[in-house]
């Protein structure tokens, strides 16, 4: 059983070169999607203290921007599959740079749930499905180490951000520091302007083909006149996803593990100050946490990229979401300050090498010309999990009285989650083994007779082998 | 349980003293509700005059143990905030002879000479001072001294309560309007005053265009509200609270800026993002022309190839080759 991995896109990716300057540029994207939510409460103390708002009020800030992020995943993709990633990044960081502008002129809470959460909840959309659309296209071959590089922007802004607020605060106040901000977001419009569209490139000894291939361009866009309104609409954001079994799969196993999934870090430090750890200690906790989740991400994209993992990448995922499931029911166990950094320890490793291949079993499954819109799908759809996870798990805190039960109920989440993703995938696998058989023979038979050099839309959602795909320009080039 | 009454330092009954001592101990008064029912000791009837005069105060009670072993002196700090009766035991435990050790109480530096009591307990020598703070003249450190070999201390320091501010500047803009507070933890000043200083010489708040002193709901804490902040309001301020037994205060730092100071840095940031993006996307038409050009010299190569294969035969293919090629080196 060596199940193959979905094909390379028709565009025959670099794998280097250029493809390393955007796995650069994708990191500071990323980076700043997922860190700066997180780091900005840094200053939700003293804006509670002179808005007078209450302390929930000040949280919805942080939840209406990872709403919004989330939920601008569909737009960011349709964006993207129209214009590229190099526009709707740069958009991307100019309304993070104005909202936090804007932000820095606030008199009311309700104005930062509008600048600050809305715009750059938006902007940050904007930085994060792009990002992660052009490493696909970008690469194939070394696809999940750039996958793991790229991850690796969070933890490392986060560990960054974090202080460097807090010094913005000292030295300039909350005003001062907003504005400040809005400027270093605007750096996301540099990683943008790195991140060169692909030209499709003719080899020079298909030169012949090419006069040809005009020829049929013509001829083809006379039978798409006639296309239906559903598939116009697919064309901007690919609904019949939701037909592919693969993505189906992904998206059931992930919505299960994200409820479960984000809860134990932001109870990390209140857990260890329930246990009698003094509050600085508690926080080191976390910085470990974010160390080792640091180098865990692209050392587990090295793995992922290895020739035994690489076939078998969706088990590889299954596997690290299990591993971080039993972490998260070990976690009682830990009581004394020693044991809470072990804890921390196999919780970064866990928490990264999900997340570095969280992305690439996707694009994995969909291939990286649909990425885009699976994406978009994918974050619009987690966003319910990711934002009532940690409400509930509070509620299961309040309930109960004890940390260690909220522990075992998301490490149980999480391992139900690994577990449905192994049954479904190794079902899937197979199931793919099954139709690329039926297909070879196909291929035979019609090999035998003359073919046309393009295929239609609605054909089959798995594409050839790489050493075919050359000879195919597919007309569902999803950029530039 | 021997009780005996030591009204000075040494210990133990002159002759001549006895039959007061018996009288007192025959009289011994039943213990007033104010003192303290574990105390190892009866009171005297001074002290009752004392108590009945300020028995509407609470007692407040503080111990000090010692060994012989102790190298360092005790030291235990008593926040006050209002009068009170205090009464404060030193117990000293050894292993030699009580009847050597001498026990002494100061406060600060003088000696006090009455109001103390001795006893003992096995092998445990107890000491009792009691009075009453009223005001501040009676706040300060007050130190058992138990004179043996070497001198052992216990120091009860008894201090106003601390104002809780800000330990960080509070930094804000022109224009805008800020509050400063200061809060008393678990006390009641009888009155809050606001300050401001350049320099060392402080200068009452209050009555300025657009300062204003709001006392909170509780007597607790206490606001200094600033409408229309200029430059020159920034600086150091002092909330001060006046209590029965003195004064308390506290320094917060108020940093105004204008709004250009974090705006340079911004437009600085904004500059070089500009700046680079331009460079990177003039390095990639660059980098593009370039290649287009040779792109389109490889073309031309082709087509002349092409055409070379199909109008003539092999033989005139290398000369033509070169041809072209050195044509379009």
């Amino acid at each position: 059983m060596a199940p193959m991995p979905s094909a390379p896109p028709p565009c025959l990716p670099p794998d280097g070169g250029w493809g390393w300057v955007v796995v650069g540029a994708a990191f500071i994207s990323i980076g700043f999607s997922y860190a700066f939510p997180k780091a900005v409460t840094v200053f939700y103390k003293e804006i509670q203290e002179i808005f007078h708002a209450t302390h929930s009020e000040i949280a919805w800030i942080s939840s209406i921007m990872l709403a919004v992020m989330y939920a601008g995943g569909p737009i960011s993709s349709v964006l993207v599959n129209k214009y590229g990633s190099r526009p709707v990044v740069m958009v991307g960081g100019l309304l993070c740079c104005l909202g936090m502008v804007l932000a820095s002129f606030s008199t009311s809470v309700v104005q930062l749930y509008l600048t600050m959460g809305f715009t750059v909840g938006i902007g940050l959309a904007f930085n994060l499905q792009p990002a992660l659309t052009i490493i696909g296209k970008y690469f194939y071959k070394k696809r999940p180490m750039a996958n793991g590089l790229a991850m690796a922007g969070s933890p490392v802004f986060l560990s960054t951000l974090a202080p460097f607020n807090q010094y913005l605060f000292n030295t300039y106040g909350w005003k001062g520091s907003f504005l400040i901000l809005g400027g270093i977001l605007l750096n996301a419009c540099v990683g943008g302007s790195l991140m060169r569209p692909l030209v499709p490139k003719q080899t020079t000894s298909k030169s012949k083909n090419k006069i040809g291939i005009k020829g049929e361009d013509s001829g083809l866009k006379k039978i798409h006149k006639k296309k239906s309104t559903w598939e116009r609409v697919n064309k901007y954001l690919d609904f019949s996803l939701f037909k592919h079994r693969g993505f189906l799969i992904y998206l059931s196993g992930n919505v299960i593990m994200f409820v479960g999934f984000f809860a134990p870090i932001i109870f990390l430090a209140p857990y260890a100050k329930d246990q009698g750890i003094d509050e600085y200690s508690a926080a080191f906790l976390l910085s470990v946490m974010a160390f080792v989740d640091m180098f865990a991400r692209p050392s587990v994209g090295l793995i992922a990229n290895s020739k035994y993992i690489r076939p078998r990448i969706q088990y590889f995922f299954s596997f690290a979401v299990m591993f971080n499931g039993v972490c998260h029911l070990l976690c009682p166990l830990a009581q004394t300050y020693p044991s809470l950094v072990v804890y921390a320890v196999f919780f970064g490793l866990g928490f990264g090498s999900v997340s570095s291949v969280l992305f690439e079993t996707l694009m994995d499954l969909v291939g990286a010309p649909r990425f885009s819109s699976a994406v978009g799908l994918v974050t619009v759809v987690e966003c319910g999990p990711v934002l009532l996870g940690p409400p509930l798990a509070g509620k299961l805190v309040d309930i109960t009285g004890e940390y260690k039960y909220m522990y075992m109920a998301c490490g149980a989440i999480v391992v139900v989650a690994s577990v449905w993703l192994l049954i479904g995938n190794a079902i899937n696998y197979r199931l793919l083994e099954k139709e690329k058989k039926k297909k070879q023979a196909r291929k035979k038979i019609m090999n035998t007779l003359e073919s046309k050099e393009s295929e239609p839309l609605s054909k089959s959602k798995h594409l050839e082998d790489v050493s075919k795909a050359e000879t195919i320009p597919s007309e569902r080039e999803t950029n530039i | 349980m021997r009780a005996l009454p030591g009204l000075r330092g040494p210990r133990g009954p002159t002759p001549g003293l006895l039959p007061f001592l018996c009288l007192l101990a025959a009289a011994r008064p039943s213990l007033a509700d104010g003192s303290d029912p574990d105390s190892p000791f009866t009171s005297l009837p001074v002290r009752e005059e004392m108590m009945a005069k300020y028995s509407n105060l609470s007692l407040e009670s503080h111990n000090i143990s010692l060994t012989e072993h102790a190298s360092m002196p005790i030291e235990k700090n008593i926040t006050l905030d209002r009068p009170a009766n205090i009464q404060l035991t030193c117990q000293l435990t050894t292993s030699r002879d009580l009847n050597s050790v001498n026990v002494t109480w100061k406060k600060g530096d003088e000696l006090l000479e009455n109001n103390y009591l001795i006893n003992e307990t096995g092998n445990i020598l107890y000491t009792q001072y009691m009075f009453t703070i009223i005001n501040s003249k009676q706040m300060g450190s007050y130190s058992c001294f138990f004179q043996e070999e070497k001198e052992l201390r216990g120091t009860f320091h008894f201090k106003v309560p601390k104002l809780h501010g800000r330990n960080k500047p509070l930094i804000s803009y022109v224009g805008d309007s800020t509050v400063l507070t200061c809060k008393c933890e678990g006390c009641f000043p009888l009155n809050w005053t606001w300050y401001s200083s350049n320099g060392s010489v402080q200068v009452p708040v209050g009555v300025q265009k657009n300062k204003c002193v709001m006392n909170g709901t509780y007597a607790n804490e206490t606001s200094l509200k600033i409408t229309w902040l200029l430059e020159e309001d920034g600086g150091s301020y002092w909330c001060r609270a006046l209590f029965q037994l003195g004064e308390s205060e506290e320094h917060i730092e108020l940093v105004v800026l204008s709004y250009l100071v974090p705006l340079k840095p911004f437009l600085a940031i904004v500059a070089e993002v500009v700046l680079l993006v331009t460079v990177i996307l003039l390095c990639e038409k660059y980098t593009q022309k370039k290649q287009q050009h040779s792109d389109n010299e490889k073309e031309f190569e082709q087509i002349e190839q092409l055409k070379s294969d199909d109008s003539n035969g092999i033989e005139n293919n290398a000369p033509r080759l070169r041809k072209t090629e050195s044509a379009a080196q």
